[in-house]
């Protein structure tokens, strides 16, 4: 069903009843991509499932929108469904990283973290994320003099190529700019609360060595790292996930 | 041989599933028929007209080329010459092409397209089109008006209200007040003039209320409020027909309209082998016919054609109803003049197959459009020579 949150047409489903935990889906998801773990959490607990603003059926921000944003607004959402404290919130990539900019700064309430294949560590690649803003620059220029939509392959073949998610949600660049720039180890830092992280072996996007900033950031924190698992790790290992989380709600 | 021109697409939330309906459920099954030329027209979001028979592939669409094609078409335009003649400019020499429409076959689905609108524009064009009229379609998109139709006629409608979004945003505690000192929970609220589930939000307490009547009123600037039906069971009636009803078997949706069309386009995508009867119709969405006792069936598909009378419906509709299974009490809950997918998998498991039941549309449509012409609209008279 959807809700209006600061102006904004916002498309949540909520299963099961109890105490509320959310579900935070990562850049070019939906909360679709997380149905599955929804369902299963939701025999013994309120599961809610939002799309985030600009994804699945929800409006898209009417400005370039950061970590901030995006975790502010999870908060009026909350609000607005009468559900401001959680039993826990679950973030899968940059869900992750607005959960834990979310508590870092107090603007969400939970009792336990989950961080599935987290983003949110931002300087671990430095060489290659310079020489990427380098070649992009110099390939405008040289691109300048082609047609419009020559450009545009060119571009769309250049991130693709490189494994960007710059045009996963193409409408939501600069956003995606402003979230990519934005470290919340800081964040992390300051959380106390008991904080599972889960990170798959052979994740490429958010490589496992995240999760262990994460977990020797956050006090307490446990971390797991699932062989044979990628980014996407609820779906390589979604038996694997499930068993963890719900032992750790328990 | 005759050419049908189907429309699809439109500025329209339901813009995509219209897509899925005409490609899928009319302009194949009519093209294999060999009895028609099929001419595909298709609007795009924007407003625009286009007609190329690169629009018949599903592929153009489910790949995202439609945009790239949109980019470098020109939109073909539409001449109404005592008829309706599609014209386009082609190639290099910018060569203007015409068609010459014998029957409309439109496939759209909510704005612009199923309430009426492209009625509206089909009869000034003078030619034969599917489905259900002008006045017809504008009343059975609005979900109050067919309500009111319904009641009128001693057919049961779940209670309701109804509210402009104007009065909301102007008198919000006052419509919360009459509406929670009127209505029992749970309710339904819903945008009226809006198809599929767009908008619709259930609500058991009054922040549930305030938040479904927030989202209804970005849709559309008139809000139903429904008392939800107890012990529910859903069933949906597709009906052909002018005068002579057929009726396909009562069905029991079990999955919302959103998620049938979502497997509908995915298995469409898949490879398109959707023939084949079984005991579960829409490939296990539904039940066909609802498992319900024969008297509440017969109940439920005398009131569906009621209904379908009652708004006075040709060609096509299907009629929504709910049942508290504890009271037996059969409620009309919406109509729809143009089922998506025409709901062929119904119609095939009733023995008609796809192709038939689009010939057979448009049979009822050219036969209604014969009754219409027979009644008198314009004659001569020496009137103006008074001047």
């Amino acid at each position: 069903m959807q809700v209006v949150v600061d102006g904004l047409l916002t498309n949540y489903e909520s299963l099961g009843s109890g105490k509320p935990i959310l579900l935070l889906h990562g850049w070019g998801d939906s909360s679709k991509g997380l149905r599955s773990l929804q369902k299963t959490l939701s025999v013994s607990a309120r599961v809610i499932a939002l799309d985030l603003p600009g994804f699945g059926g929800s409006e898209s921000p009417r400005s370039a929108w950061g970590l901030d944003e995006y975790a502010q607004f999870i908060a009026h959402f909350l609000t607005k469904i009468e559900a401001p404290h959680l039993s826990a919130v679950f973030g899968h990539s940059n869900g992750g990283a607005i959960a834990i900019r979310g508590l870092g700064r107090g603007w969400l309430q939970a009792d336990k973290l989950i961080l599935l294949a987290s983003a949110g560590v931002r300087d671990t690649d430095k060489g290659r994320l310079k020489i990427m803003r380098y070649a992009t620059k110099a390939g405008k220029v040289l691109a300048s003099p082609l047609p419009k939509r020559t450009q545009q392959r060119l571009r769309q073949k250049l991130y693709t190529r490189v494994g960007s998610d710059m045009l996963v949600a193409e409408h939501l660049q600069e956003s995606f700019k402003r979230v990519v720039a934005d470290d919340v180890q800081a964040d992390a830092k300051t959380l106390t609360l008991p904080t599972l992280i889960i990170y798959g072996e052979q994740d490429q996007d958010t490589p496992a060595v995240y999760g262990m900033a994460f977990h020797e950031a956050i006090d307490g924190s446990t971390l797991e790292i699932l062989p044979d698992a990628g980014h996407f790790v609820h779906l390589d290992q979604p038996q694997r996930v499930e068993r963890s989380i719900k032992d750790f709600l328990v | 041989m005759k050419t049908v021109a189907v429309i699809f697409g439109g500025r329209s939330a339901e813009h995509d599933v219209s897509i899925v309906t005409a490609i899928s459920s009319i302009i194949k099954p009519l093209e294999l028929s060999k009895q028609y030329h099929v001419e595909a027209v298709y609007v795009a979001k924007n407003g625009a007209w286009f007609w190329d028979n690169k629009l018949k592939d599903i592929k153009l669409f489910s790949s995202g080329a439609i945009e790239q094609f949109i980019a470098r078409t020109q939109p073909a335009s539409v001449q109404f010459d005592s008829g309706l003649t599609l014209s386009r400019g082609r190639g290099l020499t910018g060569r203007t092409q015409r068609k010459k429409i014998d029957i409309v076959f439109p496939s759209m689905h909510g704005t612009y397209g199923e309430d009426g609108a492209l009625m509206g524009l089909l009869d000034m064009s003078g030619v034969p089109y599917v489905g259900c009229s002008l006045e017809t379609a504008a009343i059975a998109m609005d979900k109050v008006l067919s309500k009111q139709v319904a009641a009128a006629n001693n057919i049961p409608v779940s209670k309701f209200l109804s509210f402009t979004s104007r009065e909301f945003a102007h008198k919000q505690s006052a419509v919360l007040e009459r509406i929670t000192n009127t209505l029992k929970y749970p309710l339904f609220i819903k945008p009226a003039h809006l198809g599929s589930s767009i908008g619709i939000s259930r609500a058991t307490t009054e922040t549930e209320l305030r938040n479904g009547l927030e989202v209804a009123a970005r849709y559309d600037d008139k809000i139903i409020v429904e008392e939800a039906v107890q012990n529910l069971i859903e069933v949906t009636l597709p009906i052909i027909g002018n005068d002579e009803l057929t009726p396909a078997y009562l069905e029991e949706p079990l999955v919302s309209a959103e998620d049938f069309f979502d497997f509908d386009t995915k298995y469409i995508r898949g490879g398109g082998k959707k023939t084949g009867g079984g005991k579960k119709g829409a490939q296990g969405y539904s039940t066909i016919p609802a498992h319900i006792p024969k008297d509440l069936y017969q109940k439920a598909e005398a009131l569906g054609l009621s209904v379908y009378r009652a708004l006075g419906c040709s060609g096509i509709a299907r009629i929504d109803m709910l049942i508290d299974s504890k009271t037996k009490e059969v409620y009309f809950n919406e109509a729809n003049p143009m089922p998506g997918s025409l709901y062929a998998h119904n119609w095939r498991q009733k023995g008609i197959s796809t192709m038939e039941l689009t010939l057979r549309l448009i049979q009822l449509a050219e036969a209604r459009h014969r009754a219409r012409q027979a009644f008198t609209t314009v004659f001569n008279t020496n009137f103006l020579k008074q001047f």
